[in-house]
């Protein structure tokens, strides 16, 4: 290997991308800009759920019970409706997402310590969305009628409402969240999302730069030349990972500074390890670029390859042990799952090499693949 | 060691569906200027990047420099004694980096040692002189430079052997023969030997020595003399009335008869120039005979006299009437444009262009890149606002009634606008729903298409599959599909083989003589232009000159002398002294002088004092003499404005 030519190779691919507009903000804006959008975008958080209240008793007990629903974060309160019927176009025009419908008599009815019946109608368009809502509704209501029954036993039997209400509650749940103590999806999710990130960006940049070259001819330049394969794709690749390597410093000050993820691992075996991750997905760039000719087919191939496996075989929504036996054969064929499990380790668990060695060593077998693949798949002297 | 530089014997490069070479055996010697001349597609590209080492290839055997290239290690070994600059204009260049980056790109890419590169890119930027302009990004070059940056590029690691693939394509004259120039003098005092190809039939003199290549396959090889001498016979030039039924009475006895404007060019195979005038005016005889030349044959005569041999000439049907009656508009012109201007921003794209177009006439706009051609014809046809000024067509003001020219013009654009993923009748039939024809025209119309554009048996194949001369006639014929009383087409020719741009021209003039539609035609083959009526020649914005061809050489001739060939010997050498002896417009013309002047016994006396065998003759001025001659003293008025 000659370094002279491939550190002029380097400086030459650097100049251009700086000075190329397009290049220069698919290499340095990006990144940053998907964090922030997608960090905000994609919450799955669920929390001011807008709800209305057909109240039809209007009893002092009635009010209580929506109260329970107005004062909680997790909704917020668009107002009483008139009727039933109002509610539903509510729900139709999505101005609202839940109608508590409290039927007549319902104050009287849980005075003589008989059951009430409330009718909850939910927006069921987002599934998840509307079963998370539905939990909401659950533990208000428990937590409502567990507070009703034991001031009535207290009133009877003439004990203090505590004693009632631990009586009545034999087993209470204590239940502590390791690893992300407030259940923050952010948290969770920023991590994730330098996988997903990291995933897109250096095969983009690394597929559109070769087959730049590919498209306008310069390539010959190479291939008239007598700089070997080696030397043009270390040449060519090592301001692709310079710059990756820049956005991994970026994407993490942007989680633990923006996002105010704790960071407990390490960051001395994140880096690195990175690193490893970064170049397994230049080297999936490197293949794309070898298998096509133009920069818009380079942009479509890369765009499947990466963005299917990062957002499903990855655990960014779903986590792996959920996914199907043979979605869980794709997501262990795919780099993305594996380093999210080092990523979240570094992040949340504060793991380091002695947790997560196994799939750091997957992740460095599919980097040298890749990189074996596109050399072979390089010629300088091509068929066509 | 042997002299020999490159080998090749019954070489033959296959792609998935064609051959693009076939059996081609050459020999290319150490110190020639060797060329491959011949149409898109003629596989001469695919030979040179498989001489460079960087395309294998399917058969035969290839040797460059003694070692035969059959493999990447093989062809590694001599990559270091080749220089390679792929086609496209400056497409193997670093847009992004400045001039003296992309050079010393090169030298690091080539390991040329820093003290050694900047010598030799000092040198070369002199040559090339484009010292001035080391630090400009190569984007924002014209194309000329970028050629010239190209060559520096190439030649940076001093190779042996140069390949270069049609450096000249898409430069205008003035820097084309710029480019040869310094490419002859490189060749000359370095012992270089250079593959270059090029698809201007009127470079051939150029070379040393060439091959004719024509869909793979070489037609004739040898020296451009010996080419030239394989298809005896004499050109006539003449100039009869009324000129249709010249046409008519001479087409029947030779082959290869064409009109150029006013001019008919007859080829007469295997007879002297004096029987073919004797012949000619003959069959003229009852007619009004304006002019009549004589002149020796030129390389497109040979190609299509070659072609025609292999039954491959292409003839147009023209009997159904083409275009609508002529009755609806009477206005003298069918095309006026007054004082026509745009402007974007500072910069004057177009300023106070005026012209007229008559019915009937074929009218040519000349002019480099960004000259302000297209700004104008997109004016014109109503698609740009104009800033300032007033144009009419097919009885129309542009202003005011740009819907109503739209549905009286056809224009055929550069890239032929056609949907390459639509089979031919489709096309036609999506043109004709545009423009709104009725069923039963629609019809008549596909049929004449059809049958102009040569189509049949194309009916159901895709445009892309089509080859370039049926793909442009197919264009034309779009264009043509609501029979419009004026017709715009923006260089409707490039990358059309000699044959298919002949056959396009016979319908254009059919079009013209016998319908009266009225034509504009922009081109930059400057051949072409001589098939013009009329000619406007545009420079920055302007139009410089508004004449016929002939007018325009008249006033060339008046104005700097006539034109003189000088030959025989080194006289490439002569260069510098003739220009210091006053002789401004010399400019080298393959081992040859062009040399403009209304002195020629000096001339000879400063020529024959240092060459004394050297031969000077008179020649016929070409479209491309006045080209070069008007543009370099414009450039120049220009440079001594300041600006």
């Amino acid at each position: 290997m000659i370094w002279q030519r491939v550190f002029a190779m380097a400086h030459k691919e650097w100049r251009e991308i700086v000075r190329d507009r397009l290049f220069f903000s698919l290499a340095f804006v990006v990144p940053a800009l998907l964090m922030v959008l997608f960090g905000y975008g994609l919450s799955l958080d669920v929390e001011n759920i807008p709800f209305a209240v057909v109240d039809q008793d209007h009893s002092a007990a009635s009010r209580e019970y929506a109260w329970r629903f107005i004062g909680s974060r997790y909704f917020q309160f668009r107002g009483y409706s008139e009727s039933e019927r109002e509610a539903g176009q509510q729900l139709a025009s999505g101005q609202i997402r839940v109608a508590l419908v409290i039927p007549p008599q319902f104050g009287r009815t849980l005075g003589r310590g008989q059951a009430a019946q409330v009718a909850t109608l939910v927006d069921g368009t987002f599934p998840s969305r509307a079963m998370t809502t539905k939990g909401y509704v659950t533990a208000i209501s428990t937590a409502f009628t567990l507070q009703s029954l034991s001031a009535r036993v207290a009133a009877q039997s003439g004990a203090s409402v505590e004693v009632v209400q631990k009586a009545l509650q034999p087993v209470t749940l204590e239940t502590r969240y390791l690893y992300n103590q407030s259940v923050s999806s952010i948290w969770s999710l920023a991590p994730k999302l330098i996988m997903v990130i990291l995933m897109l960006s250096p095969p983009f940049l690394t597929a559109l730069g070769v087959v730049r070259e590919k498209e306008n001819g310069s390539i010959f330049n190479i291939y008239a030349s007598n700089m070997s394969r080696g030397e043009f794709l270390v040449g060519k690749l090592m301001p692709y990972v310079l710059i990756s390597t820049i956005n991994i410093l970026v994407l993490w000050l942007l989680a633990t500074v923006l996002y105010q993820v704790p960071f407990k691992g390490s960051f001395l075996f994140f880096l690195p390890a990175t690193l490893v991750y970064v170049l397994c997905t230049t080297g999936i760039g490197l293949v794309v670029s070898v298998l096509v000719r133009t920069q818009v087919a380079a942009m479509i191939v890369t765009m499947i390859v990466t963005m299917i496996p990062a957002v499903l075989y990855s655990g960014l929504i779903i986590p792996i042990v959920s996914l199907g036996s043979g979605a869980s054969i794709v997501a262990h064929l795919m780099p993305a799952m594996y380093y999210t499990d080092i990523v979240v380790g570094c992040f949340l668990k504060g793991v380091g090499i002695e947790s997560v060695w196994r799939p750091l060593l997957v992740l460095t077998g599919f980097a040298v693949v890749l990189f074996m693949l596109g050399y072979a798949g390089f010629s300088k002297r091509p068929s066509t | 060691m042997s002299d020999i530089v490159i080998a090749a014997s019954q070489f033959g490069k296959r792609y998935a569906r064609h051959d693009a070479v076939r059996d081609l055996s050459l020999t290319i010697r150490r110190g020639e200027l060797y060329g491959l001349i011949g149409p898109d597609g003629a596989g001469k590209s695919s030979f040179m990047k498989a001489v460079a080492g960087v395309l294998s290839f399917d058969s035969g055997t290839l040797e460059v420099f003694g070692s035969r290239i059959d493999s990447e290690r093989s062809a590694e070994q001599v990559k270091g004694r080749i220089g390679l600059m792929p086609q496209g204009l400056g497409q193997n260049l670093y847009g992004d980096l400045s001039v003296e980056e992309n050079i010393d790109f090169f030298a690091s890419l080539r390991q040329v040692p820093a003290e050694v590169a900047r010598e030799r890119k000092e040198q070369l930027l002199a040559t090339t002189r484009l010292a001035a302009f080391r630090s400009r990004p190569m984007k924002k070059l014209s194309g000329g430079m970028k050629q010239k940056l190209g060559l520096v590029c190439t030649l940076i690691h001093a190779p042996d052997l140069i390949i270069l693939d049609e450096p000249t394509t898409g430069v205008d004259p003035v820097s084309r023969r710029d480019f040869w120039a310094i490419l002859a003098e490189l060749v000359a005092s370095r012992g270089l030997t250079a593959l270059v190809s090029t698809a201007y039939m009127d470079e051939a003199s150029r070379f040393s020595r060439m091959s004719l290549m024509h869909e793979g396959q070489v037609l004739a090889e040898g020296p451009p003399e010996a080419i030239l001498a394989r298809v005896p016979g004499a050109i006539v030039q003449c100039q009869a009335v009324p000129q249709i039924e010249a046409l008519q009475r001479l087409s029947g006895r030779f082959a290869q008869c064409e009109a150029l404007g006013p001019t008919l060019r007859i080829f007469a195979r295997d007879v002297s120039g004096e029987t073919a005038r004797a012949e000619v005016s003959q069959m003229l005889a009852g007619l009004a005979i304006e002019r009549l030349d004589v002149l020796e044959p030129e390389l497109e005569d040979v190609f299509v006299a070659l072609m025609a041999e292999q039954g491959r000439l292409e003839k147009p049907q023209l009997d159904a009437p083409l275009a609508a009656p002529r009755d609806e508009d009477t206005s003298e012109f069918a095309i006026e444009a007054r004082a026509l201007t745009r402007v974007f921003g500072d910069f004057v794209a177009v300023g106070d262009v005026s012209f007229q177009v008559r019915p009937g006439e074929i009218f040519g706009l000349l002019g480099a890149n960004g000259a302000g051609k297209t700004t104008a014809i997109k004016m014109l046809t109503g698609i740009l606002p104009p800033s300032g000024g007033a144009g009419r067509v097919a009885g129309a003001d542009m202003k005011k009634a740009g819907a109503l020219i739209k549905s009286r013009i056809g224009y055929m654009s550069q890239a032929f606008s056609l949907y390459l993923d639509l089979t031919v009748t489709e096309n036609i039939r999506l043109y004709a729903g545009l423009y709104g024809l009725s069923r039963e025209e629609t019809r008549n119309r596909l049929e004449w298409i059809i049958g102009m554009a040569g189509l049949a048996g194309h009916e159901g194949d895709l445009a892309a599959t089509l080859p370039m001369g049926l793909r442009q006639r197919l264009a034309l014929g779009c264009a043509l599909v609501h029979r419009p009383r004026v017709v715009f087409l923006d260089e409707p020719t490039s990358g059309v083989d000699p044959l298919g741009r002949r056959a396009f021209w016979e319908i254009l003039f059919h079009l013209s003589r016998v319908e009266g539609v009225a034509m504009l035609v922009t081109t930059h083959y400057m051949s072409e232009a001589e098939h013009c009526d009329h000619l406007a020649l545009m420079f920055a914005g302007r139009v410089v000159a508004d004449d016929t061809p002939a007018g325009m050489k008249q006033a060339v001739i008046a104005e700097a002398g006539e034109l003189f060939e000088v030959s025989g010997g080194d006289v490439l050498a002569l260069v510098p002294e003739l220009r210091e002896s006053g002789f401004d417009s010399v400019s080298p013309y393959g081992k040859k002088l062009h040399v403009l002047t209304r002195d020629p016994q000096r001339l000879g006396e400063v020529v024959h004092a240092r060459l004394p065998a050297a031969r000077i003759e008179a020649r016929p001025m070409a479209m491309e003499d006045v080209f070069v001659h008007k543009v370099t003293q414009l450039e120049a008025a220009q440079r001594k404005g300041g600006t």
